[in-house]
């Protein structure tokens, strides 16, 4: 019995020291930087191993989903090792950041490299990278004549037509939240129960499988992000690049404020023990080498101007985006849950 | 006579006195591996005190009856189902001859090495535009029918064909035990194996069945990624709605603790249909020899018997297995092969540890003399009707606090800054997997345990040998089927488990299952194939290992 | 040596009892039968000695050692009592020599002790066979050489028959009780049997519902039962109840009860106090023949006798010095 509770203890102990040693060298030499991320690509980890061939700044990584990963950050407090969160919406960004987790960076490099709509107007945040929320369209049964707007997807003539996925998706979340800032609540509140009496089929699956479900032609029109469509004209199923192909983007309101864009970001935590590899970790990121390889191997477009996006991207065209600023997308996050409730999106 | 009549035995000093008596190191120990046990269990009910968040008549005005709608309709759907493939395919399989019958044995307990939101993707890949079965249709020539999967009834058909092994097992072993006599005595007097079966089998063999299936609705409730996937709004997708989307841990924790209640409540009804049923522990009796047909009629049982191995193993292996062939090249190389045996290791670990503790609880409970203390030992298998994300944060409650005291102790005394210890390391992962998964290895432990009879211990102890000798002399050697059986189930659930892991990881540490969720949460279904595959292929090994060692107790 | 004292068991909370108030002594070298029919707390008496239950009152004394009392208990594995179990309960897995041996690890010649004690229980050349391969006697005796192996203080045997048929019982029964002699260890055990502790007991202490109602040498208990259900325990016995008194004309002390054993019961021959009988059926039994008799003023009683031919009408009758009284 006391063997096997010294042994536990033991155990313990080794694990902790472990963990312990780790922290203790960090603080010497601080050669390495702790990145709590949301986004999980096998560009990423290229990035983060350049980074460290470059720097010698040891990257270690804990991936959840950007929830969690403020969850645990808000518990762990001033212990966090967390030197970087990276999400892959600005409303989980603009929440940390009202959580007091960030804290607001200076460093010209991203002042210059990133436009303002883009970042936190004090600095707690950039965007790394940006996807526009799109139409896609059944290119044999919809002529793109008739689409024109985010607020038109609720007029009659698209009863039984649209495919969208669930409320509890960070992207219609944000998309609503910008109908909320540019429409007011009432008017969005609105436009969701049209929305909702428009679709095709209860929401369900994911941003492909809205695609597939157009091809399928259980409704015609899909919403999604540009990405999804990307990855999927190179996907390695030969079924669905032939799915992908057999749809239409179209950029909605680019008469009017722009199509709706959403972005991964980073910020760097408020108790961060490596602040200043932090930043030059963010700094790296929007760096043309960087922004290159997030363009081309995941077909999101670069925030460094500098940078061109991807050949397919550049064939969609240029297209005018939302410069609604950020951070009113995560203000409004909860309340258009909320109106997603109430409007029956499920 | 220095001690007076029976009168004043129960006066409130001799209660008192008896206590003290009675209170030894066994009781105490067992409620601090409970109060371990139940620590993060109980750091979350405290927070009940703090009432709900603001949104919850908003959750209760809107969604409230989808979420009570649609879980009522898993559990009822998922019942009948599991039922009906787990206990006719363990009588098949115990009662006849049937050619592979020795393979079909193990085969039905293969699904249970697949994740059930990976059964969920495959299942959705299936029926896809695009999917294998148009293709199979197409390479047939024939008209493409399309089936949705991705609606409640697939996801009551999904979850059930990818749990019903636990049915399977439990009603199995009841079957290989007990129903040898009773068949022979029902056919004797006259009464068919058909009705014997519905009429005097059955009813006896319920407390087994509902055991199991208390099990699977356990996981039923808490399941998170198919649900989630195939837009079906439950309890579980509501804790996750509240706490994220609508930014309210409090109200996320109201809602599980309505999930727990009704969890407890399907736990109580078990033991309560246990009690009324002691009838069914009667001596063990094998069946003398299993019935054989003729030829065709055994491929016949063959074919029924076929049928849920297919669509719980097969069918989504085969899907995995055709994505994984389109994909190999981008997910395998080195990292992922170490990412596979630091998944393995740290299934093992938590599983040697996770089954110690639950020894330990039993053991010590029943070497503890106050009645109480052995009631309450049963808490400590709670964990499993909560929520992984739950258990999370629960587990990080008090080692938060554990660690910053210690940082302050550290600090003040030794002036050396420790960081957080406990939480982001391997100690705090294995502590909440085994909260969580307590009860997996508490009942095939408890169980043999059963057979043993009391007095083998307790000849040992008239010998002059103590408890914890008796243990490892005597009972351990009597009850080491258990404690393996106990190991292989949670190593396979440890190997599945998912929100709790991403949570709690500590950094450089990944595993197959987080590596999966994350090619699928990025819509890369496709490069999930290879991490399922491998989760798969580790946790079969030791279910068809399972396998022999429920034969031959 | 063994000292109970007011020794009580509850259940539910002290709703009812297992045992209230039991006090007997037992001298050293006492063979002790107790006798009780199922549920009449005999298994609860000696598991408490043993120290395997939980009194909720009461002392026990050892050797001149408190044992147990509310406020302490020795644990069983410092009691060195030795326990016999109904079922044997030998180690499954450990094969004689070892299963003797196991309550004596610490001794240096620990094998040579245990050979001796297999020796003793006549298994010999058996040590390295399993449990499984004995028959249910041999395992009998293993499980005694197991308990006597560590020079108990006390040897208890719970049930130590039960499980075995008659033929064996009889001649185990005496194999068992001479080797426990020949240790000379103070043994009780445990029997529903009470032609089990008719044979070998020194003293039987007889349990009916928890209470201990008579404790008494076999002879004496046999002729001076206290009770009638003693009486009743060791052989038919015939209630001469008032009906009775005057069929055989014996007006008798109307305080007390009385009894006369079926055995005393003589037919067709001289006795004080006789009747006539109408035999309504005769069942034959083997070693007798049973009768159902009606009396002549119309009670019907039950007797067995040793004679084959009986006629259909007869005398019965008994004596004075076989009367069993109890006082009222």
């Amino acid at each position: 019995m006391k063997k096997i509770i010294l042994s536990l203890f033991g155990l313990i102990l080794m694990f902790g020291c472990k963990n312990s040693e780790e922290k203790q060298t960090e603080e010497k030499e601080s050669k390495e930087v702790n990145v709590y991320t949301h986004r999980h690509y096998e560009s990423d980890q290229q990035l983060f191993k350049q980074f460290e061939e470059e720097t010698g700044i040891k990257v270690n990584v804990i991936n959840a989903s950007a929830d969690e990963l403020i969850q645990k950050m808000s518990m762990e407090g001033e212990q966090s090792p967390a030197d970087v969160l990276i999400t892959v919406d600005a409303g989980r960004l603009e929440r940390a950041k009202s959580k007091d987790l960030l804290q607001p960076i200076e460093s010209e490099v991203l002042e210059n490299t990133i436009a303002s709509h883009l970042k936190d107007t004090d600095n707690y945040w950039f965007a790394l990278t940006k996807r526009a929320r799109v139409i896609a369209y059944a290119k044999d049964r919809v002529n793109p004549e008739e689409l024109s707007t985010y607020e038109d997807l609720a007029s009659e003539k698209w009863n039984g037509k649209l495919l969208i996925r669930s409320s509890g998706n960070i992207y219609n979340q944000s998309l609503m939240a910008s109908m909320i800032v540019n429409n007011g609540e009432e008017e969005a509140k609105k436009w969701a129960e049209d929305v909702v009496d428009n679709m095709a089929r209860s929401p369900k699956g994911n941003d492909r499988d809205q695609v597939k479900a157009v091809v399928a032609g259980e409704g015609d029109l899909a919403i999604v992000n540009t990405y999804y469509i990307g990855k999927m004209l190179n996907s390695d199923d030969p079924e669905e690049v032939k799915a992908g192909e057999k749809v239409g983007l179209f950029f909605p309101n680019q008469e009017g404020r722009g199509t709706h864009i959403n972005v991964s970001g980073a910020g760097v935590a408020k108790y961060a023990p490596n602040k200043e590899n932090a930043i030059k970790f963010i700094e790296f990121l929007v760096s043309e080498e960087a922004q290159k390889i997030f363009a081309h191997s995941n077909y999101e477009y670069p925030v460094n101007d500098a940078v061109e996006p991807a050949a397919l991207l550049q064939e969609w065209g240029e297209f005018k985006e939302d410069t609604l600023n950020l951070s009113q997308l995560g203000q409004n996050n909860k309340k258009a849950v909320m109106l997603f409730d109430e409007a029956g999106w499920k | 006579m220095k001690q007076a009549g029976s009168s004043n035995i129960f006066s409130l000093k001799s209660r008192l006195n008896r206590l003290k008596r009675d209170t030894n190191r066994w009781s105490v120990f067992t409620l601090a591996i409970v109060g371990f046990i139940a620590l993060p269990i109980i750091s979350i009910g405290i927070k009940l005190f703090a009432g709900p968040g603001e949104t919850w008549g908003h959750l209760v005005d809107n969604l409230f009856v989808d979420y009570i709608g649609n879980s009522f309709f898993l559990v009822f759907f998922c019942s009948v189902l599991v039922l009906l493939f787990g206990v006719s395919s363990a009588w098949l399989v115990s009662r006849f001859e049937f050619p592979f019958r020795k393979q079909m044995e193990w085969l039905l307990i293969l699904p249970l090495a697949i994740p059930s939101y990976i059964v969920a993707y495959a299942y959705a890949g299936i029926f896809d535009y695009g999917g294998s079965f148009e293709l199979l249709l197409r390479f047939f020539n024939m008209e493409f029918i399309r089936i949705d999967m991705m609606n409640k009834y697939g996801l009551a058909f999904v979850l059930s064909i990818s749990l019903f092994p636990y049915v399977y097992v439990s009603s199995r072993a009841f079957f290989l035990d007990q129903a040898g006599n009773l068949l022979e005595a029902s056919t004797m007097l006259g009464i068919g194996e058909f009705r014997s079966f519905f009429k005097l089998i059955l009813p006896l063999a319920r407390p087994a069945i509902i055991a199991g299936l208390i099990l699977v609705l356990m996981e039923v409730l808490n399941d998170y990624g198919a649900a989630q996937y195939f837009g079906v709004n439950t309890f579980t997708t509501g804790i996750f709605r509240a706490w994220f989307a609508l930014e309210e841990p409090e109200t996320a924790i109201y809602l599980s603790a309505l999930l727990i209640t009704f969890v407890f409540a399907l736990i109580l009804f078990e033991k309560w249909q246990r009690k009324n049923m002691q009838v069914a522990s009667q001596k063990a009796s094998k069946f003398s020899h299993r019935k054989e047909f003729k030829k065709s009629a055994q491929w016949l049982i063959f074919l029924i018997v076929l049928i849920p191995v297919s669509f719980g193993f097969f069918i989504p292996l085969s899907q995995l297995i055709y994505w994984a062939v389109l994909t190999a090249g981008n997910v395998f190389d080195l990292d992922f092969l170490m990412l596979s045996l630091q998944s393995f290791w740290i299934a093992f670990v938590t599983s040697v540890v996770t089954v110690i503790f639950a020894t330990l609880l039993i053991y010590f409970a029943k070497w503890s003399s106050i009645s109480t203390v052995k009631s309450i030992s049963k808490l400590g298998i709670l964990g499993y009707a909560i929520p992984g994300a739950v258990v999370a944060i629960g587990i990080m409650i008090p080692t938060l606090a554990l660690d910053k005291w210690i940082i302050g102790v550290m600090n003040d005394y030794f002036g050396i800054s420790t960081g957080l210890l406990i939480n982001g390391s391997l100690v705090a992962l294995v502590y909440a997997y085994a909260v969580r998964f307590l009860a997996v290895a508490y009942n095939p432990i408890e169980s043999t345990g059963l057979k043993v009879s009391s007095s083998i211990p307790d000849s040992s102890r008239m010998l002059g040998v103590g408890h914890f000798k008796t243990f490892f002399r005597v009972e351990f050697p009597l009850i080491k089927t258990g404690i393996l059986s106990a190991i292989i189930l949670v190593f396979i659930d440890v190997m599945k488990e998912l929100p709790l892991t991403l949570i709690l990881k500590p950094f450089h540490i990944n595993t197959l299952a987080v590596k999966a969720f994350e090619y699928a949460s990025d819509e890369m279904v496709m490069e999930a194939a290879i991490p399922s595959l491998f989760i798969i292929f580790t946790a079969a090994i030791p279910v068809i290992f399972l396998n022999r060692l429920l034969i031959k107790d | 040596m063994l000292i109970v004292d007011s020794l009580s068991k509850s259940f539910d909370k002290g709703k009812s009892f297992a045992l209230k108030d039991v006090s007997f002594k037992l001298e050293q070298g006492d063979v002790c039968a107790i006798v009780g029919e199922s549920g009449s707390g005999k298994t609860t008496l000696v598991r408490l000695i043993a120290g395997l239950e939980r009194p909720d009152g009461g002392v026990i004394n050892l050797e001149g050692k408190e044992v147990s009392s509310i406020k302490k208990l020795v644990p069983p594995e410092k009691r060195n009592i030795g326990l016999v179990f109904q079922e044997y309960a030998l180690f499954p897995h450990f094969d004689l020599l070892k299963n003797v041996m196991y309550g004596i690890s610490k001794l240096k010649n620990k094998k040579e002790r245990a050979k001796e004690i297999l020796e003793l229980v006549g298994l010999s050349g058996m040590e390295h066979r399993y449990p499984h391969q004995l028959s249910g006697g041999q395992q009998q005796r293993v499980a005694l050489a197991r308990a006597l192996a560590p020079n108990p203080s006390l040897l208890i045997l719970d049930e130590p028959f039960s499980n075995l048929d008659a033929m064996l019982r009889m001649q185990l029964r005496s194999q068992v009780f001479e080797i426990i002699k020949k240790t000379g260890v103070t043994a009780i055990f445990v029997t529903h049997d009470t032609q089990d502790a008719l044979s070998v007991a020194d003293e039987i202490l007889i349990l009916q519902n928890g209470k201990i109602i008579q404790k008494d040498q076999p002879a004496n208990l046999y002729i001076k039962p206290s009770s009638i259900y003693v009486a009743s325990l060791f052989g038919n016995t015939i209630q001469l109840n008032k009906e009775m008194q005057t069929a055989f004309d014996c007006p008798l002390n109307p305080k007390c009860d009385h009894a006369i054993r079926n055995e005393n019961l003589s037919i067709n021959e001289e006795c004080e106090y006789v009747t006539h009988a109408r035999v309504l059926k005769k069942t034959f039994l083997g070693t007798g023949t049973q009768l159902l008799l009606k009396l002549d003023n119309g009670q019907k009683i039950s007797v067995i006798t040793k004679e084959r031919e009986v006629a259909d009408r007869i005398k019965i009758g008994f004596n004075s010095t076989d009367l069993l009284e109890f006082a009222g």
